[in-house]
Protein backbone atom coordinates (compact mmCIF):
# COMPACT_ATOMS: atom_id res chain seq x y z
CA UNK A 1 0.00 0.00 0.00
CA UNK A 2 1.35 3.41 -1.48
CA UNK A 3 2.06 6.36 1.58
CA UNK A 4 -1.28 7.81 -0.10
CA UNK A 5 -3.65 5.08 -0.05
CA UNK A 6 -4.68 4.82 3.65
CA UNK A 7 -4.98 8.81 3.75
CA UNK A 8 -7.64 8.98 1.21
CA UNK A 9 -9.05 5.96 2.15
CA UNK A 10 -9.44 7.26 5.49
CA UNK A 11 -11.38 10.49 3.83
CA UNK A 12 -13.22 8.69 1.58
CA UNK A 13 -16.30 7.62 3.21
CA UNK A 14 -16.95 11.03 4.54
CA UNK A 15 -16.27 12.54 1.03
CA UNK A 16 -18.56 9.95 -0.61
CA UNK A 17 -21.24 10.34 1.72
CA UNK A 18 -21.22 14.34 1.15
CA UNK A 19 -20.92 13.77 -2.63
CA UNK A 20 -24.01 11.88 -2.42
CA UNK A 21 -26.13 14.12 -0.16
CA UNK A 22 -24.92 16.86 -2.48
CA UNK A 23 -24.96 15.88 -6.22
CA UNK A 24 -28.29 13.82 -5.99
CA UNK A 25 -30.90 16.20 -4.53
CA UNK A 26 -29.62 18.58 -6.31
CA UNK A 27 -29.67 16.96 -9.12
CA UNK A 28 -33.33 16.20 -9.04
CA UNK A 29 -33.91 19.32 -8.30
CA UNK A 30 -32.55 21.02 -11.30
CA UNK A 31 -33.82 18.39 -13.48
CA UNK A 32 -37.77 19.20 -11.76
CA UNK A 33 -37.13 22.54 -12.46
CA UNK A 34 -36.63 22.36 -16.52
CA UNK A 35 -40.31 19.61 -16.69
CA UNK A 36 -43.27 19.91 -16.09
CA UNK A 37 -44.47 18.56 -12.50
CA UNK A 38 -47.36 18.60 -10.75
CA UNK A 39 -48.66 16.46 -7.96
CA UNK A 40 -52.54 16.52 -8.92
CA UNK A 41 -53.66 17.67 -12.34
CA UNK A 42 -57.27 16.00 -13.67
CA UNK A 43 -56.51 17.78 -17.08
CA UNK A 44 -53.01 16.81 -17.88
CA UNK A 45 -52.64 13.30 -15.46
CA UNK A 46 -49.52 13.03 -17.82
CA UNK A 47 -47.91 15.94 -15.75
CA UNK A 48 -47.99 14.08 -12.37
CA UNK A 49 -45.17 11.82 -13.34
CA UNK A 50 -41.58 13.10 -14.00
CA UNK A 51 -40.49 12.55 -17.52
CA UNK A 52 -38.80 14.21 -20.28
CA UNK A 53 -41.28 14.35 -22.27
CA UNK A 54 -42.98 17.02 -20.30
CA UNK A 55 -39.67 19.49 -20.83
CA UNK A 56 -40.95 23.00 -20.50
CA UNK A 57 -37.10 24.80 -20.87
CA UNK A 58 -36.76 28.08 -18.75
CA UNK A 59 -40.60 28.36 -18.26
CA UNK A 60 -40.60 27.33 -14.72
CA UNK A 61 -37.97 30.08 -14.23
CA UNK A 62 -40.35 32.56 -15.93
CA UNK A 63 -43.73 31.08 -14.12
CA UNK A 64 -41.72 31.89 -10.83
CA UNK A 65 -40.44 34.92 -12.24
CA UNK A 66 -43.30 36.23 -13.00
CA UNK A 67 -45.44 35.54 -9.50
CA UNK A 68 -45.89 38.74 -6.91
CA UNK A 69 -45.37 36.36 -3.96
CA UNK A 70 -41.54 35.46 -5.05
CA UNK A 71 -40.92 38.93 -5.66
CA UNK A 72 -42.36 39.27 -1.92
CA UNK A 73 -40.88 35.96 -0.60
CA UNK A 74 -37.37 37.38 -1.99
CA UNK A 75 -37.74 40.92 -0.51
CA UNK A 76 -39.03 39.61 2.95
CA UNK A 77 -36.32 37.09 2.97
CA UNK A 78 -33.41 39.97 2.58
CA UNK A 79 -35.88 42.20 4.92
CA UNK A 80 -35.66 40.03 7.84
CA UNK A 81 -31.89 38.80 7.19
CA UNK A 82 -31.03 42.79 7.20
CA UNK A 83 -33.09 43.54 10.08
CA UNK A 84 -31.49 40.61 12.18
CA UNK A 85 -27.82 41.07 11.14
CA UNK A 86 -28.26 45.01 11.75
CA UNK A 87 -29.71 44.35 15.39
CA UNK A 88 -27.31 41.03 16.34
CA UNK A 89 -24.06 42.82 15.32
CA UNK A 90 -25.10 46.40 17.23
CA UNK A 91 -26.50 44.26 20.33
CA UNK A 92 -23.32 42.06 20.26
CA UNK A 93 -20.48 44.77 20.24
CA UNK A 94 -22.31 46.86 22.66
CA UNK A 95 -22.75 43.93 25.17
CA UNK A 96 -19.41 41.83 24.57
CA UNK A 97 -17.45 45.52 25.48
CA UNK A 98 -19.73 45.90 28.56
CA UNK A 99 -18.80 42.46 29.78
CA UNK A 100 -15.55 42.48 28.64
CA UNK A 101 -14.38 43.23 32.15
CA UNK A 102 -14.03 41.67 35.48
CA UNK A 103 -16.70 42.23 37.41
CA UNK A 104 -18.81 40.33 40.30
CA UNK A 105 -20.75 37.71 39.30
CA UNK A 106 -19.76 37.65 35.56
CA UNK A 107 -19.47 34.00 34.70
CA UNK A 108 -23.38 33.84 35.58
CA UNK A 109 -24.67 36.60 33.55
CA UNK A 110 -21.97 35.04 30.71
CA UNK A 111 -24.40 31.83 31.19
CA UNK A 112 -27.33 33.86 31.38
CA UNK A 113 -26.81 35.57 28.05
CA UNK A 114 -25.50 32.39 26.05
CA UNK A 115 -28.36 30.45 26.89
CA UNK A 116 -30.93 31.87 24.58
CA UNK A 117 -28.81 30.07 21.91
CA UNK A 118 -29.36 27.10 22.44
CA UNK A 119 -33.26 27.17 22.80
CA UNK A 120 -34.40 25.17 19.94
CA UNK A 121 -36.13 27.42 17.18
CA UNK A 122 -39.77 25.40 17.41
CA UNK A 123 -39.79 25.99 21.72
CA UNK A 124 -38.15 29.88 20.35
CA UNK A 125 -41.24 30.38 18.18
CA UNK A 126 -44.08 29.14 20.45
CA UNK A 127 -42.57 30.82 23.37
CA UNK A 128 -42.51 34.06 21.75
CA UNK A 129 -45.43 34.27 19.78
CA UNK A 130 -48.10 32.82 22.59
CA UNK A 131 -46.82 33.57 26.35
CA UNK A 132 -45.00 36.70 25.26
CA UNK A 133 -46.54 38.50 22.51
CA UNK A 134 -49.87 37.43 22.40
CA UNK A 135 -52.32 40.22 22.18
CA UNK A 136 -54.63 39.53 24.90
CA UNK A 137 -53.17 36.56 27.05
CA UNK A 138 -49.31 36.92 26.29
CA UNK A 139 -47.36 39.59 28.39
CA UNK A 140 -47.93 41.74 25.82
CA UNK A 141 -51.74 41.82 26.15
CA UNK A 142 -51.74 41.66 30.10
CA UNK A 143 -49.38 44.76 30.21
CA UNK A 144 -51.16 47.01 27.50
CA UNK A 145 -54.28 45.75 29.67
CA UNK A 146 -52.45 46.92 32.67
CA UNK A 147 -51.78 50.41 31.44
CA UNK A 148 -54.70 50.85 30.33
CA UNK A 149 -56.27 50.25 34.02
CA UNK A 150 -53.50 52.58 35.43
CA UNK A 151 -54.45 55.42 33.13
CA UNK A 152 -58.57 54.56 33.88
CA UNK A 153 -58.11 55.06 37.51
CA UNK A 154 -55.66 58.02 37.04
CA UNK A 155 -58.57 59.57 35.29
CA UNK A 156 -60.43 60.23 38.07
CA UNK A 157 -57.26 60.89 40.23
CA UNK A 158 -57.62 64.73 41.53
CA UNK A 159 -55.34 67.51 39.36
CA UNK A 160 -53.92 64.95 36.93
CA UNK A 161 -57.51 63.45 36.07
CA UNK A 162 -57.60 66.27 33.38
CA UNK A 163 -54.48 65.59 31.86
CA UNK A 164 -55.19 61.48 32.23
CA UNK A 165 -58.80 61.60 30.31
CA UNK A 166 -56.97 63.17 27.30
CA UNK A 167 -55.31 59.62 26.65
CA UNK A 168 -56.26 57.28 24.61
CA UNK A 169 -56.82 53.72 25.35
CA UNK A 170 -53.55 51.56 23.90
CA UNK A 171 -54.46 48.74 22.15
CA UNK A 172 -51.77 45.43 22.07
CA UNK A 173 -50.21 44.45 18.58
CA UNK A 174 -50.84 41.44 17.48
CA UNK A 175 -48.29 39.93 15.83
CA UNK A 176 -49.60 37.70 14.07
CA UNK A 177 -51.05 39.74 11.29
CA UNK A 178 -50.01 40.22 8.17
CA UNK A 179 -47.81 43.41 8.86
CA UNK A 180 -46.74 42.53 11.86
CA UNK A 181 -45.21 38.90 11.82
CA UNK A 182 -42.05 39.38 9.71
CA UNK A 183 -41.27 41.70 13.26
CA UNK A 184 -42.05 39.27 15.57
CA UNK A 185 -39.59 36.81 13.79
CA UNK A 186 -37.14 39.31 13.41
CA UNK A 187 -37.35 39.41 17.45
CA UNK A 188 -37.69 35.89 18.05
CA UNK A 189 -34.11 35.37 16.13
CA UNK A 190 -32.71 38.53 17.24
CA UNK A 191 -32.76 37.13 20.65
CA UNK A 192 -31.50 34.34 19.85
CA UNK A 193 -28.22 35.32 18.00
CA UNK A 194 -27.46 38.25 19.95
CA UNK A 195 -25.60 35.72 22.21
CA UNK A 196 -24.11 34.62 19.37
CA UNK A 197 -22.42 37.55 18.56
CA UNK A 198 -21.53 38.65 21.95
CA UNK A 199 -19.64 34.95 22.25
CA UNK A 200 -18.03 35.41 18.98
CA UNK A 201 -17.14 39.52 19.67
CA UNK A 202 -15.62 38.29 23.29
CA UNK A 203 -13.14 35.48 22.40
CA UNK A 204 -12.31 38.29 20.00
CA UNK A 205 -11.76 41.33 22.07
CA UNK A 206 -10.03 39.00 24.27
CA UNK A 207 -6.97 39.06 21.76
CA UNK A 208 -6.85 43.24 21.69
CA UNK A 209 -3.95 44.42 22.35
CA UNK A 210 -3.49 45.95 25.64
CA UNK A 211 -0.01 47.84 25.12
CA UNK A 212 -1.32 49.35 22.33
CA UNK A 213 -4.65 50.85 24.18
CA UNK A 214 -2.38 51.72 26.83
CA UNK A 215 -0.16 53.80 24.97
CA UNK A 216 -3.09 55.31 23.65
CA UNK A 217 -4.88 56.06 26.64
CA UNK A 218 -0.86 57.83 27.79
CA UNK A 219 -1.62 59.65 24.33
CA UNK A 220 -4.97 61.09 25.75
CA UNK A 221 -7.15 59.13 23.52
CA UNK A 222 -11.07 59.10 24.80
CA UNK A 223 -12.87 56.04 25.46
CA UNK A 224 -14.60 56.94 21.80
CA UNK A 225 -11.68 56.92 20.17
CA UNK A 226 -10.22 53.85 21.28
CA UNK A 227 -13.55 52.36 20.31
CA UNK A 228 -13.19 53.85 16.91
CA UNK A 229 -9.43 53.74 15.73
CA UNK A 230 -8.94 50.50 18.02
CA UNK A 231 -11.64 48.18 18.91
CA UNK A 232 -13.66 48.58 15.90
CA UNK A 233 -10.82 47.73 13.60
CA UNK A 234 -9.93 44.59 15.52
CA UNK A 235 -13.33 43.61 15.36
CA UNK A 236 -13.78 43.73 11.54
CA UNK A 237 -13.19 40.26 11.00
CA UNK A 238 -15.13 38.78 13.51
CA UNK A 239 -18.10 41.16 12.44
CA UNK A 240 -17.36 39.84 8.82
CA UNK A 241 -18.14 36.58 9.82
CA UNK A 242 -20.98 36.39 11.98
CA UNK A 243 -23.01 38.46 9.47
CA UNK A 244 -21.97 36.17 6.64
CA UNK A 245 -23.00 32.64 8.92
CA UNK A 246 -25.61 34.51 10.28
CA UNK A 247 -26.93 35.37 6.43
CA UNK A 248 -26.77 31.95 5.50
CA UNK A 249 -28.85 30.10 8.58
CA UNK A 250 -31.44 33.45 8.44
CA UNK A 251 -31.43 32.71 4.47
CA UNK A 252 -33.13 29.61 5.18
CA UNK A 253 -35.57 30.50 8.14
CA UNK A 254 -38.53 27.86 8.48
CA UNK A 255 -39.48 26.67 11.74
CA UNK A 256 -40.14 30.50 13.09
CA UNK A 257 -41.92 31.30 9.76
CA UNK A 258 -43.98 28.17 10.17
CA UNK A 259 -45.01 28.42 13.69
CA UNK A 260 -45.94 32.74 14.17
CA UNK A 261 -48.31 33.34 11.35
CA UNK A 262 -48.09 30.06 8.21
CA UNK A 263 -46.02 32.57 6.13
CA UNK A 264 -49.27 34.71 6.03
CA UNK A 265 -47.58 38.15 5.14
CA UNK A 266 -44.31 36.74 5.82
CA UNK A 267 -43.15 34.11 3.39
CA UNK A 268 -39.56 33.91 2.51
CA UNK A 269 -37.73 31.43 0.02
CA UNK A 270 -38.12 28.56 1.62
CA UNK A 271 -41.59 29.22 2.85
CA UNK A 272 -42.37 29.74 -0.89
CA UNK A 273 -40.95 26.64 -1.41
CA UNK A 274 -42.69 24.54 0.89
CA UNK A 275 -45.85 26.05 -0.24
CA UNK A 276 -45.19 25.29 -3.65
CA UNK A 277 -44.17 21.86 -3.00
CA UNK A 278 -47.26 21.21 -2.31
CA UNK A 279 -48.39 20.92 -5.91
CA UNK A 280 -46.80 22.16 -8.47
CA UNK A 281 -42.70 20.72 -7.95
CA UNK A 282 -41.57 22.36 -11.22
CA UNK A 283 -42.32 26.01 -9.80
CA UNK A 284 -40.89 24.64 -6.44
CA UNK A 285 -37.17 23.53 -7.86
CA UNK A 286 -37.04 26.13 -9.96
CA UNK A 287 -37.43 28.56 -6.65
CA UNK A 288 -35.11 26.33 -5.05
CA UNK A 289 -32.40 26.92 -7.63
CA UNK A 290 -33.10 30.89 -7.37
CA UNK A 291 -32.41 29.98 -3.16
CA UNK A 292 -29.21 28.10 -4.41
CA UNK A 293 -27.85 30.91 -6.08
CA UNK A 294 -28.57 33.75 -3.17
CA UNK A 295 -27.52 31.56 -0.62
CA UNK A 296 -24.02 31.09 -2.85
CA UNK A 297 -23.23 34.85 -3.58
CA UNK A 298 -23.41 34.83 0.21
CA UNK A 299 -21.59 31.97 0.92
CA UNK A 300 -18.64 32.50 -1.67
CA UNK A 301 -17.40 35.73 0.49
CA UNK A 302 -17.26 33.24 3.32
CA UNK A 303 -15.22 31.07 1.92
CA UNK A 304 -12.57 33.33 0.98
CA UNK A 305 -12.42 34.89 4.32
CA UNK A 306 -12.42 31.23 6.09
CA UNK A 307 -9.83 29.93 3.38
CA UNK A 308 -6.82 32.52 4.50
CA UNK A 309 -6.75 31.55 8.32
CA UNK A 310 -6.94 27.60 7.25
CA UNK A 311 -3.59 26.38 6.70
CA UNK A 312 -2.08 29.12 9.62
CA UNK B 1 4.46 47.34 33.75
CA UNK B 2 1.16 47.83 33.13
CA UNK B 3 -0.38 50.87 32.82
CA UNK B 4 -4.18 50.91 35.22
CA UNK B 5 -6.46 53.65 34.47
CA UNK B 6 -8.05 54.32 37.64
CA UNK B 7 -11.98 53.21 37.18
CA UNK B 8 -14.48 55.24 36.87
CA UNK B 9 -17.16 55.42 38.97
CA UNK B 10 -19.04 54.07 36.06
CA UNK B 11 -16.69 51.03 35.77
CA UNK B 12 -17.45 50.49 39.47
CA UNK B 13 -21.02 50.26 39.96
CA UNK B 14 -22.62 51.01 36.51
CA UNK B 15 -20.87 48.10 34.82
CA UNK B 16 -22.04 45.43 36.76
CA UNK B 17 -25.38 46.31 36.91
CA UNK B 18 -26.10 47.30 33.60
CA UNK B 19 -24.36 44.44 32.46
CA UNK B 20 -26.79 42.02 35.03
CA UNK B 21 -29.77 43.62 33.88
CA UNK B 22 -28.67 42.64 30.14
CA UNK B 23 -28.03 39.12 31.31
CA UNK B 24 -31.27 38.81 33.19
CA UNK B 25 -33.22 40.75 30.38
CA UNK B 26 -31.89 37.91 27.61
CA UNK B 27 -32.30 35.15 30.44
CA UNK B 28 -36.04 36.74 31.24
CA UNK B 29 -38.02 34.46 27.81
CA UNK B 30 -36.54 31.25 29.11
CA UNK B 31 -37.30 32.04 33.44
CA UNK B 32 -40.76 33.35 32.02
CA UNK B 33 -41.31 29.49 30.33
CA UNK B 34 -40.04 27.78 33.50
CA UNK B 35 -42.30 29.66 35.72
CA UNK B 36 -45.12 29.42 32.82
CA UNK B 37 -44.36 25.68 33.19
CA UNK B 38 -45.42 26.14 37.01
CA UNK B 39 -48.79 27.49 36.95
CA UNK B 40 -52.04 25.02 36.59
CA UNK B 41 -53.67 26.28 32.74
CA UNK B 42 -56.14 28.64 34.15
CA UNK B 43 -53.59 30.34 36.18
CA UNK B 44 -51.25 30.90 33.32
CA UNK B 45 -53.09 33.60 31.75
CA UNK B 46 -54.44 35.55 35.04
CA UNK B 47 -53.08 38.86 35.53
CA UNK B 48 -53.61 38.03 39.12
CA UNK B 49 -51.04 35.08 38.99
CA UNK B 50 -48.28 37.09 36.85
CA UNK B 51 -45.61 36.53 39.50
CA UNK B 52 -47.48 34.85 42.79
CA UNK B 53 -48.80 31.87 42.35
CA UNK B 54 -49.25 28.37 43.75
CA UNK B 55 -46.36 26.39 42.16
CA UNK B 56 -47.83 22.86 40.59
CA UNK B 57 -46.15 20.04 39.18
CA UNK B 58 -49.43 18.83 37.00
CA UNK B 59 -47.33 20.04 33.84
CA UNK B 60 -44.99 18.13 34.27
CA UNK B 61 -46.65 15.19 35.48
CA UNK B 62 -48.89 14.96 32.63
CA UNK B 63 -46.65 15.45 29.74
CA UNK B 64 -47.38 11.73 28.61
CA UNK B 65 -50.74 12.10 29.08
CA UNK B 66 -51.03 15.37 27.26
CA UNK B 67 -48.31 15.42 24.48
CA UNK B 68 -46.92 11.86 24.79
CA UNK B 69 -43.79 13.31 25.45
CA UNK B 70 -41.62 10.45 26.62
CA UNK B 71 -41.95 9.34 22.60
CA UNK B 72 -40.70 12.19 21.31
CA UNK B 73 -37.80 12.68 23.76
CA UNK B 74 -36.83 9.26 23.02
CA UNK B 75 -36.88 10.13 19.39
CA UNK B 76 -34.48 12.84 19.65
CA UNK B 77 -32.01 10.73 21.97
CA UNK B 78 -32.11 7.97 19.49
CA UNK B 79 -31.47 9.70 16.65
CA UNK B 80 -29.07 12.66 18.40
CA UNK B 81 -26.55 10.15 19.55
CA UNK B 82 -26.77 7.71 16.87
CA UNK B 83 -26.41 10.62 14.54
CA UNK B 84 -23.70 11.95 16.59
CA UNK B 85 -21.55 8.86 16.87
CA UNK B 86 -22.02 7.99 13.17
CA UNK B 87 -20.68 11.36 12.32
CA UNK B 88 -17.62 11.12 14.43
CA UNK B 89 -16.97 7.53 13.43
CA UNK B 90 -16.76 8.79 9.74
CA UNK B 91 -15.83 12.23 10.33
CA UNK B 92 -12.53 11.50 13.09
CA UNK B 93 -10.35 9.35 10.15
CA UNK B 94 -11.26 11.82 7.69
CA UNK B 95 -9.85 14.75 9.91
CA UNK B 96 -6.91 11.90 11.07
CA UNK B 97 -5.57 12.05 7.50
CA UNK B 98 -6.27 15.75 6.54
CA UNK B 99 -3.97 16.81 9.75
CA UNK B 100 -1.25 14.33 9.49
CA UNK B 101 -1.42 13.73 5.86
CA UNK B 102 -2.24 16.52 3.89
CA UNK B 103 -2.18 16.78 0.09
CA UNK B 104 -2.41 19.47 -1.69
CA UNK B 105 -6.42 18.49 -2.55
CA UNK B 106 -6.97 18.80 1.49
CA UNK B 107 -7.50 22.57 1.32
CA UNK B 108 -10.35 21.93 -1.75
CA UNK B 109 -11.98 19.51 0.12
CA UNK B 110 -12.14 21.34 3.05
CA UNK B 111 -13.70 24.17 1.62
CA UNK B 112 -15.94 21.89 -0.18
CA UNK B 113 -17.47 20.20 2.41
CA UNK B 114 -18.06 23.48 4.42
CA UNK B 115 -19.68 24.43 0.82
CA UNK B 116 -22.06 21.76 1.60
CA UNK B 117 -23.63 23.33 4.85
CA UNK B 118 -24.55 26.45 2.67
CA UNK B 119 -26.84 24.57 0.06
CA UNK B 120 -30.14 25.93 1.30
CA UNK B 121 -32.46 22.89 2.88
CA UNK B 122 -35.36 24.23 1.36
CA UNK B 123 -33.68 23.74 -2.28
CA UNK B 124 -34.01 19.88 -2.28
CA UNK B 125 -37.12 19.88 -0.13
CA UNK B 126 -38.95 17.98 -2.66
CA UNK B 127 -36.29 15.47 -3.67
CA UNK B 128 -35.21 13.88 -0.10
CA UNK B 129 -39.43 13.65 0.34
CA UNK B 130 -39.44 11.80 -3.06
CA UNK B 131 -36.63 10.07 -2.48
CA UNK B 132 -37.07 8.96 0.79
CA UNK B 133 -40.76 7.87 0.33
CA UNK B 134 -39.98 5.75 -2.79
CA UNK B 135 -37.22 4.02 -0.86
CA UNK B 136 -39.63 3.48 2.46
CA UNK B 137 -37.40 5.37 4.51
CA UNK B 138 -39.74 8.43 5.30
CA UNK B 139 -40.56 8.98 8.93
CA UNK B 140 -37.90 6.01 10.07
CA UNK B 141 -35.19 6.25 12.92
CA UNK B 142 -32.54 5.77 10.11
CA UNK B 143 -33.47 8.57 7.73
CA UNK B 144 -33.55 11.15 10.14
CA UNK B 145 -29.87 9.88 11.62
CA UNK B 146 -28.13 9.73 8.02
CA UNK B 147 -30.12 13.25 7.13
CA UNK B 148 -29.03 14.87 10.78
CA UNK B 149 -25.42 12.56 9.79
CA UNK B 150 -24.69 14.68 6.92
CA UNK B 151 -25.62 17.85 7.97
CA UNK B 152 -23.25 18.16 10.65
CA UNK B 153 -20.44 16.35 9.45
CA UNK B 154 -18.84 19.13 7.83
CA UNK B 155 -18.91 21.29 11.25
CA UNK B 156 -17.81 18.05 13.22
CA UNK B 157 -14.77 17.25 10.04
CA UNK B 158 -13.78 21.09 10.45
CA UNK B 159 -14.19 21.17 14.15
CA UNK B 160 -11.58 17.96 14.72
CA UNK B 161 -8.95 19.56 11.61
CA UNK B 162 -8.37 22.63 14.03
CA UNK B 163 -8.08 20.18 16.87
CA UNK B 164 -5.56 17.40 15.04
CA UNK B 165 -3.75 20.56 13.72
CA UNK B 166 -2.60 21.87 16.89
CA UNK B 167 -0.83 18.55 17.99
CA UNK B 168 2.78 18.60 16.95
CA UNK B 169 3.57 16.02 14.24
CA UNK B 170 7.00 14.66 15.93
CA UNK B 171 4.80 12.96 18.93
CA UNK B 172 3.23 10.71 15.71
CA UNK B 173 6.57 10.59 14.03
CA UNK B 174 8.51 9.18 17.17
CA UNK B 175 5.65 6.75 17.61
CA UNK B 176 6.34 5.48 13.79
CA UNK B 177 9.79 5.71 14.39
CA UNK B 178 8.67 3.27 17.49
CA UNK B 179 7.03 0.40 14.60
CA UNK B 180 3.67 1.56 15.61
CA UNK B 181 1.26 1.13 13.48
CA UNK B 182 -1.75 3.44 12.10
CA UNK B 183 -4.17 1.65 14.44
CA UNK B 184 -1.68 2.32 17.27
CA UNK B 185 -0.87 5.72 16.33
CA UNK B 186 -4.46 6.63 16.28
CA UNK B 187 -5.25 5.06 19.68
CA UNK B 188 -2.44 5.50 21.40
CA UNK B 189 -1.69 8.59 21.14
CA UNK B 190 -4.26 11.08 18.72
CA UNK B 191 -7.11 9.44 21.10
CA UNK B 192 -5.77 10.93 24.54
CA UNK B 193 -3.88 14.08 23.00
CA UNK B 194 -7.18 15.22 21.34
CA UNK B 195 -9.84 13.96 23.43
CA UNK B 196 -10.66 17.04 24.89
CA UNK B 197 -11.71 18.51 21.15
CA UNK B 198 -13.41 14.77 20.33
CA UNK B 199 -15.69 15.50 23.39
CA UNK B 200 -16.44 19.16 22.68
CA UNK B 201 -17.14 18.25 19.64
CA UNK B 202 -19.32 15.70 20.46
CA UNK B 203 -21.49 17.93 22.45
CA UNK B 204 -21.70 20.43 19.90
CA UNK B 205 -23.07 17.88 17.23
CA UNK B 206 -25.62 16.30 19.80
CA UNK B 207 -26.83 19.95 20.38
CA UNK B 208 -27.44 20.97 16.54
CA UNK B 209 -28.53 17.05 16.27
CA UNK B 210 -31.40 18.09 19.13
CA UNK B 211 -32.50 21.78 17.70
CA UNK B 212 -32.47 20.52 13.85
CA UNK B 213 -36.00 21.85 12.62
CA UNK B 214 -36.36 21.37 9.11
CA UNK B 215 -35.84 18.04 8.05
CA UNK B 216 -37.05 16.50 11.37
CA UNK B 217 -40.03 18.45 10.45
CA UNK B 218 -40.75 17.72 7.14
CA UNK B 219 -39.40 13.82 6.87
CA UNK B 220 -41.24 12.57 9.55
CA UNK B 221 -44.83 12.00 10.71
CA UNK B 222 -45.36 9.90 13.91
CA UNK B 223 -42.81 7.28 14.41
CA UNK B 224 -39.35 8.88 14.09
CA UNK B 225 -40.60 12.43 15.13
CA UNK B 226 -38.42 14.11 17.53
CA UNK B 227 -39.21 17.45 20.05
CA UNK B 228 -39.05 20.02 16.77
CA UNK B 229 -41.87 18.00 15.66
CA UNK B 230 -43.83 18.23 18.54
CA UNK B 231 -43.59 21.35 19.53
CA UNK B 232 -44.19 22.57 15.77
CA UNK B 233 -47.47 20.44 16.20
CA UNK B 234 -48.87 22.89 19.33
CA UNK B 235 -47.62 25.90 17.73
CA UNK B 236 -51.13 28.09 18.36
CA UNK B 237 -53.04 26.72 22.10
CA UNK B 238 -54.98 29.86 21.15
CA UNK B 239 -53.89 30.37 24.70
CA UNK B 240 -55.37 27.69 26.33
CA UNK B 241 -52.78 25.45 27.61
CA UNK B 242 -49.87 28.24 28.37
CA UNK B 243 -49.08 25.71 31.73
CA UNK B 244 -48.55 22.84 29.92
CA UNK B 245 -47.26 23.84 26.84
CA UNK B 246 -44.08 25.75 28.98
CA UNK B 247 -43.39 22.58 30.54
CA UNK B 248 -43.10 20.50 27.41
CA UNK B 249 -41.41 23.56 26.06
CA UNK B 250 -39.05 23.88 29.27
CA UNK B 251 -38.60 19.85 29.23
CA UNK B 252 -37.82 19.98 25.44
CA UNK B 253 -34.76 22.57 25.80
CA UNK B 254 -33.63 22.40 29.60
CA UNK B 255 -31.29 19.70 29.27
CA UNK B 256 -29.60 21.18 25.62
CA UNK B 257 -28.99 24.69 27.72
CA UNK B 258 -27.38 23.08 30.66
CA UNK B 259 -25.02 20.94 28.09
CA UNK B 260 -24.87 24.49 25.77
CA UNK B 261 -23.29 26.17 29.34
CA UNK B 262 -20.10 23.18 29.03
CA UNK B 263 -19.39 24.05 25.55
CA UNK B 264 -19.63 28.42 24.90
CA UNK B 265 -16.04 28.11 24.08
CA UNK B 266 -16.09 25.17 21.37
CA UNK B 267 -19.31 27.04 20.40
CA UNK B 268 -16.92 29.77 18.51
CA UNK B 269 -14.40 27.69 17.25
CA UNK B 270 -17.28 25.32 15.47
CA UNK B 271 -19.35 28.16 14.16
CA UNK B 272 -16.48 29.82 12.96
CA UNK B 273 -14.94 27.18 11.54
CA UNK B 274 -11.63 27.99 13.86
CA UNK B 275 -11.46 31.56 12.12
CA UNK B 276 -12.04 33.29 15.10
CA UNK B 277 -10.22 32.33 18.27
Amino acid sequence: MSKRTLPRLLQSPAVLLLLVWMLVPLGMTLYFSFIRYVLNSLRRPEWTKPSLSNWRGFGNYEFVMSSKDFWFAIQNSLFIVCSILFATVILGILIAILINRVFPGRGIVRVLLISPFFVMPAVNAVLWINMILDPVLGLNGLAVAGINDLVASLQSAPLVGGFFSLWPEFEPISFRATQTSAYAVIMMVTWQWTPFAVLIFMTSLQSEDQQQKEAAVLDGAGVWSQFRFLTLPHLGRPIAIVVMIQAIFHLSLYAEIEIVSRGNGNKNLPYLIGEFANNNIGAASATGIFAVILANIVAIFLLRMVGKTLME
Amino acid sequence: MAIVAPPSKFGKVGRPVLAWAVGLMFFFPIFWMILTSFKTDADAVKPEFLFVFKPTLENYLNMTENYDYWRFAKNSVITAVAATLFTLFIGIPCAYAMAFNPSRATKDVLMWMLSTKMLPAAAVLYPMTFLTKSLGLFDTHFLVILVLSLINLPIVVWMLFTYFKEIPKDIIEAGQMDGVNTWGEFKEILVPLAWGGIVSTALLCFIFCWNEAYWTVRLTTTDAATLSKLIEGNRAPEGLFFGRLSAVSAAAVGPIIILGWFCQKQLVQGLTFGAVK
